[in-house]
């Protein structure tokens, strides 16, 4: 076993996902059947072999010239979001009742 | 008159010379749907005011005597994953059910820069996270050649749209086999190109290191058009690349000469199905017998690719999908107090299991001290099976295999996480190690009745190599049926293939607390 | 609280910073092309990539990575010419996608170093010197020189702002809810994290106002402490003089200016110090310094697990930089304040304060650059009278008014006549105050005022000499107790005649006849 229950509830914490009763048990099987087909990758002999983070062999330096284009309407934007203000994004309080921080 | 079954070049061909107009071509397919989909439900939403746009659009330029466009006249759908302004982009999901995309995607511009009539959203497993278009919120699709079966993932209702004759083509995204698995499941070609020939831009990314924008078409020309008019660079995409490739020009030239690998451990794997294994046999043959030189290769490290596959892509997924919080878009939790019960409930209530579970997964992946453990190893494993396919295609110029172990599997069928993940095992590599692949019908099972595929697999920016084998291999199966007939029973209840009677629609049915409905009929659809 | 000398009797402080610098001199932001702009309307610099938008994906500025490069060149780094963007993930409502994109533990720039040359009075804060080098005896100052260590420089982009409304202050704390603005997210910004070779609150001060002055000749940046375009975090621990082992640090925010800066880490220091004598121990916090009520308070937030999770960015490239990239920026590196100090001591004789005051500012550089240039073959002889008028007459200007140079009426060509005027003693440096008053008000050139005023100095020997005698006449009893030793009484004559000439009359030569005719007989 890889993860305990404490361990899924730490990890749903810090993925700000709220688990309901009762499934905290089901993740942690799943989570760790998932983990144990990983197996092979940390039985692989590796020695020697350099990480491929970006598939395409050789591309490097992808860059674009200093070049304004223009900006969205900040009403196209605001119109996406569910609580603004004063043409901003209005959130709860950060350190609010029931807050963990 | 149905226009279903109509090439892009006739579909061109006939608008060129007037014996239909794009109108009647988008009203024709609006039809099809409304007949169809009903039962299928490959779209999450329809767009006809864009269709009818787009199609009143290019019959004034036609009017006015310019030559059709490459896809002109082409019906198509969208992958729910890619924004198109003017629809949702909900990738399956509760999180972004009511998301409309300021934006359109590179690809899907290109595809309407080209001529073709935007007809809907595609149904697909949430965020693409599945194998089977189980895990949309919307319900799922139905395989269109065994309404109890599912069409395959994440792409289903892609590949059943496309399967069902709705559309001319379908556009969808393939991370591990997303394009590949759910063509194969529904008979139809599926193509994911070499990683950077399409423009990722506006598709929602998944796993971005892994992830490729592809195609669905029922032959290997319309699918070569397609890359055609969506391939090139795009300086919104930094991975994307100009692969100077005419795809649609390599049709037809023939496998001659061509040296075609084999993997021998592939076609006689353990838990292969005889109706697989004997069409790869059969396969080889009359690639054999067109002149192409068999040569059996070996990927040595692909046995790793799986367990590679499920670090990576939950990692990147993690990580992509941590800006779903609804604050600036998407499913914003009611009564939050604070900013943490905002981002805890949200994301809670707006992702479905699968989310939850990737995510979660990836960032334990990352976490420090494991991410040595599994995330690094997984992209040095990426390094080995990249080095295989690079000596592999030393010695051949296209490889082929098994799309997938077995066909179509029922609703419900597999339902632990693991065994989901395995029906990818022959489309992941390529994933990982960036080349392109396609999924290529070759008939119908004679046992199961649903259809049966085998891959091509070219090198890194030599998709025309699949092109010229596919399309030759194409032409070996003349006979096989191009759409899957009409079991719905709405209209000349149709008889051939399918077994699945009028109203006992689907397995396991997973229907969603909001439905298709919905989302369909606020853009006044035909469905 | 307890005083920082005697603190620092006992303790030695252990200081690193963390400087953000925003690249605010380009166009467009650091992943696309929203400009780059302070005070703008909320929201109205964002599009679908730095808001986060499903779908889009960044592609780097090239003008910011060739920025960052010439930064690390300043600052004698080393480039590394392979390197790539990571992820930084963590939940905080100002970044749009709830991940940063930063750097991994290869930077553009890594291992550079300043060396920072401390005078009087702030060098008196550091008794102990290890380590250091006294000035040479030719800067004519005292002080020492002491190497600052730079870890890396690192590429990221910035966070949008956060307004916290409802509670006292715009503060978090006791806000009802909070509004956020993204037009700052994904604005280009640098790291620059130094080693913890910084050992009083005076060092750090003159590194940050050293590094400013590098940013600003580079041209990177506006620094903008006010603005928040140049910002500094400190960590400081303390430690028993003598001892090897480092204390247990804190981590200081919210010291937004350089007075701040030097402020915070001095309070930091007493109060750590306090903690650690009264038999505590210092726990390992972020503290905000509090400028108004002069202390740093924790800022109590659960300090959330250090994991973030980074991973290279999938998708942007990574970098492979050619040398001649590098030899490119290389080439656009100007002159640098270390270097035009020691020119201005090599080719004009300035003294080490002089240069340094000079070098440091980069406009008051480039002024007298462009004096001397007007000065041509009397440039040597000019340079000290032009640098007095620089810096005493046209920088407390500046101070009055408020304005940059660039905003007054002066020009080089016109405060070298002046300067010229007063070495030749046309002026006297009385007459040149006033004519400098009207430089400024009008523009017009010194010999203009001169003429259209009346100002030209009585230089003549025989003229003054005429005068003197008559006041010596008018005050035989003053002239009889001078001679007697009451030599103070000198400047009573000079003064006389000085009103005499209408205050036109050249003081030296004035100085000059008195002490003739009075002592000479």
């Amino acid at each position: 076993m890889y993860l305990t229950e404490e361990d899924v509830r730490e990890i749903a914490a810090y993925t700000r996902i709220a688990l309901v009763d009762g499934e905290v048990t089901d993740l942690k099987s799943d989570l760790n059947a998932i983990i144990e087909t990983l197996k092979p990758i940390t039985q692989y002999d590796l020695s020697g072999v350099e990480p491929t983070f970006h598939p395409i062999d050789g591309l490097s330096n992808v860059m674009r010239e200093d070049v304004i284009k223009p900006s969205m309407l900040r009403e196209t934007a605001l119109a996406l979001a569910t609580s603004t203000e004063n043409g901003q994004y209005r959130i709860p309080t950060i350190l609010g009742e029931g807050s963990n921080r | 008159m149905s226009y279903s079954n109509l090439s892009i070049a006739a579909i061109r061909a006939g608008l060129a010379t007037r014996q239909f107009s794009a109108e009647e071509l988008v009203q024709d397919a609006l039809n099809t749907i409304n007949i169809r989909d009903k039962v299928i439900h490959a779209f999450i939403e329809l767009c006809p005011e864009l269709a009818y746009r787009a199609a009143e659009k290019l019959d004034a330029a036609l009017s006015a005597g310019e030559a059709p466009p490459l896809l002109a006249g082409a019906t198509i759908g969208y992958k729910d994953n890619m924004n198109l302004e003017g629809t949702h982009t909900t990738c399956a999901s509760k999180m972004l059910e009511n998301y409309k995309s300021p934006f359109t995607a590179t690809c899907v511009t290109k595809t309407l820069e080209a001529g073709a009539l935007p007809l809907g959203k595609l149904n697909m497993d949430e965020f693409a996270f599945g194998s089977s278009t189980e895990t949309s919120y919307f319900g799922c699709t139905h395989n269109p050649w065994d309404l109890e079966r599912v069409p395959g993932g994440s792409s289903g209702g892609s590949a059943a749209a496309v399967a069902a004759g709705m559309v001319t083509v379908a556009l969808g995204s393939d991370t591990g086999g997303s394009i590949r698995q759910p063509a194969s499941f529904c008979g139809v070609v599926g193509f994911k190109p070499t990683y950077g020939v399409i423009s990722r831009y506006g598709v929602v990314g998944f796993g971005s290191s892994l992830d490729q924008a592809g195609v669905f078409g029922r032959s290997v020309a319309n699918v070569a058009e397609t890359i055609d008019a969506m391939s090139g660079k795009d300086p919104l995409d930094c991975m994307s690349q100009d692969a100077h490739a005419v795809y649609s020009s390599s049709v037809g030239a023939g496998v001659k000469g061509m040296r075609i690998g084999i993997v021998r451990s592939y076609v006689d794997a353990d838990g292969i199905s005889p109706e697989i294994h004997n069409a790869l046999e059969d396969a080889i043959s009359k690639l054999e017998s067109l002149g192409a030189v068999i040569t059996e290769v070996e990927l040595p490290n692909a046995k790793a690719a799986l367990s590679a596959y499920h670090v990576i892509g939950p990692c990147e997924a993690f990580s992509n999908l941590s800006r779903f919080d609804g604050i600036r878009y998407g499913y914003l939790s009611p009564n939050a107090r604070n900013l943490d019960e905002l981002y805890e409930q949200s994301r809670a209530q707006g992702f479905g299991a699968e989310a939850r579970r990737r995510i979660m997964l990836g960032s334990y992946l990352l976490s420090s001290g494991i991410y040595e453990q599994y995330y690094l190893p997984a992209q040095k494993v990426r390094t080995l099976i990249t080095q295989d396919y690079h000596q592999v295609f030393e010695q051949v110029d296209a490889l082929l295999t098994p799309t997938t172990a077995r066909t179509a599997f029922k609703f419900g069928e597999i339902a632990d996480p693991v065994s989901m993940y395995l029906s990818d095992i022959f489309t992941i590599p390529i994933n990982i190690a960036g080349n392109g692949g396609m999924s290529l019908p070759v008939g119908l099972g004679e046992e199961s009745g649903l259809p049966v595929s085998v891959q091509v697999i070219g090198p890194q920016f030599k998709d025309e190599n699949i092109f010229r084998v596919a399309a030759a291999l194409e032409a070996c199966y003349p006979d096989i049926a191009r759409i899957a007939p009409d079991t719905s029973g709405t209209q000349q209840a149709s008889q051939a293939g399918g077994s699945a009677q009028d109203s006992q629609v689907g397995g396991s049915g997973q229907s969603s607390p909001q439905g298709e409905s919905a989302q369909a009929s606020p853009e006044g659809g035909a469905a | 609280m307890k005083d920082l000398l005697k603190v620092l009797q006992t303790w030695e402080a252990v200081i690193g910073l963390e400087v953000h610098t925003e690249l605010t001199t380009l166009n467009t932001k650091m992943f696309c092309s929203c400009p780059v702009e302070f005070g703008a309307e909320p929201n109205t610099l964002i599009c679908p990539v730095c808001l986060g938008l499903p779908g889009a994906l960044p592609v780097p500025n090239k003008a910011a990575i060739e920025s960052i490069i010439l930064a690390g060149i300043a600052t004698n780094c080393d480039i590394e010419q392979q390197t790539m963007f990571y992820r930084k993930n963590y939940f905080y409502p100002d970044i749009s996608s709830n991940f940063q994109i930063t750097q991994g533990p290869v930077a553009f720039c890594m291992r550079g170093w300043l060396d920072l040359n401390i005078t009087e009075p702030a060098a008196s804060e550091r008794e102990y010197r290890e380590g250091t080098t006294e000035l040479p005896a030719s800067y004519a100052s005292s002080g020492y020189t002491t190497r600052i260590n730079i870890t890396r420089i690192h590429m990221e982009e910035d966070a949008g702002k956060l307004v916290h409304i409802g509670g006292t202050d715009g503060r978090i704390t006791g806000a009802d809810y909070s509004l956020v603005d993204y037009n700052r997210c994904s604005t280009p910004l640098i790291e620059l994290v130094t080693e913890p070779d910084l050992r009083t609150p005076e060092e750090a001060r003159l590194f940050l106002q050293s590094l400013r002055q590098i940013w600003l000749t580079l041209g990177i940046s506006d620094c903008s402490m006010e603005e928040g375009s140049l910002r500094c975090d400190g960590n400081v621990s303390l430690r028993k003089r003598g001892a090897k082992e480092l204390g247990t640090k804190t981590e200081l925010k919210n010291m937004n200016s350089f007075k701040n800066l030097h402020d915070g880490l001095a309070y930091e220091i007493c109060r750590q110090a306090d903690v650690l004598e009264s038999g505590g121990r210092v726990v390992q916090e972020t503290r905000h310094w509090e400028p108004a009520s002069k202390h740093t308070v924790s800022m109590r937030l659960k300090e959330t697990a250090d994991d973030y999770r980074y991973f290279p960015e999938p998708n942007l490239a990574p970098y492979d930089l050619s040398d001649e990239f590098v030899a490119e920026v290389r080439s656009r590196l100007p002159e640098l304040p270390d270097e035009q100090r020691a020119r201005f001591m090599e080719v004009y004789a300035l003294s080490f304060i002089d240069a340094s005051a000079l070098a440091s500012d980069r406009d008051v550089a480039s002024f007298f650059d462009e004096g001397m240039a007007f000065a041509a073959a009397q440039a040597q002889e000019l340079a000290k009278p032009f640098t007095n008028l620089l810096l005493n007459d046209v920088l407390a200007s500046l101070n009055t008014s408020g304005h940059v140079l660039a905003e007054t009426k002066l020009t080089p060509a016109h405060l070298v006549e002046l300067a010229q005027l007063i070495a030749k003693d046309t002026l006297s440096s009385k007459q040149g105050k006033e004519v400098f008053a009207h430089m400024l008000k009008t523009g017009e050139a010194p010999a203009q005022i001169v003429e259209k005023e009346g100002m030209q100095q009585v230089s003549d020997t025989a003229a003054l000499e005429q005068i003197a005698l008559e006041i010596l006449k008018e005050f035989p009893d003053k002239a009889a107790e001078y001679r007697s030793g009451k030599t103070g009484l000198l400047g009573f004559f000079v003064g006389k005649a000085m009103a005499a000439t209408k205050g036109q009359g050249n003081p030296k030569l004035i100085n000059e006849t008195f002490i003739r005719l009075l002592d000479g007989e």
